[in-house]
């Protein structure tokens, strides 16, 4: 191992970004500005854990961004099932900056079906709730 | 594979001694272009000794203010190299170890200290 006292510089193209810096935790807003969730984690194409990378293996690609009950694990340790994660594909980001933007619709996610819910099951249901204040 | 459950894991050589923990994953963004963005391709993980807590970025570059926060800071992850994916063994739930002969990148983008 060549230790870090005399650290070699890697070059490369294209813009670098750093999962926890960039990524996690960043406001996701749709296409036209209006915030659909934060993300929670990542999904790489990576093989399982414990299963051993052959030398030569391509490197895994970023496939989605996770979204989902995680109030609970954060405070308690762990994470939720992966089956109840809810997942932003890549390919429908559109920028990463201090926000991170889609370039699609937030309406048809299930990402925000929680604020969807509350609107149309409670908010709905308030006198005046279904138009903009006057 | 879902990110966090590697970000905080141990790092072992293939001697197994412990070199600290995933402090991050970088990302390169020059994959074959998207259908909005190019694909973000696994560039390797950043590896710290002494914490597995975010860096805020002052590892990337030279930025060394507010002076308190990025001293601090540089401290906290003294040490921390970047492990390319090539020098990656094994990824597991306890450990991730690294290949034979893998090399330590600094985790600073390049030697000029801008981004």
């Amino acid at each position: 191992m060549k230790t870090a006292r005399q650290p070699k510089y890697l070059r490369t193209p294209g813009r670098t970004l750093d999962a926890q810096l960039h990524l996690l935790d960043r406001q996701v807003l749709d296409v036209d500005g209006v915030p659909v969730t934060t993300v929670d984690d990542i999904e790489i194409s990576a093989p399982p854990p414990e299963t051993p990378i052959p030398a030569g293996t391509p490197a895994p690609t970023l496939t989605a961004l996770l979204t989902g009950p995680v109030l609970g694990t954060r405070i308690f340790g762990g994470r939720p099932p992966s089956s109840r994660l809810i997942r932003i594909p890549w390919r429908d980001v559109a920028d990463v900056g201090v926000v991170i933007r889609l370039g699609v619709r937030g309406e048809p996610l299930d990402a925000d079906w929680v604020e969807r819910w509350i609107r149309d099951k409670i908010i709905a249901r308030i006198p005046g709730g279904r138009h903009d204040p006057r | 594979m879902i990110l966090g459950d590697v970000l905080g894991t141990p790092v072992h050589d293939p001697a197994g001694l412990r070199l600290g923990r995933v402090a991050d994953a970088r990302f390169t963004m020059n994959g074959p272009p998207g259908q909005l963005l190019a694909d973000a391709r696994l560039l390797g993980l950043i590896v710290s000794p002494h914490s597995a807590s975010s860096f805020l970025g002052y590892e990337r570059t030279g930025l060394a203010r507010p002076w308190p926060i990025a001293h601090l800071l540089r401290w906290r992850h003294r040490g921390s190299f970047l492990v390319l994916w090539a020098d990656i063994d094994t990824i597991g739930t306890d450990t991730v170890r690294l290949r034979e002969g893998f090399t330590a990148y600094s985790p600073a983008l390049n030697d000029t200290g801008n981004e």
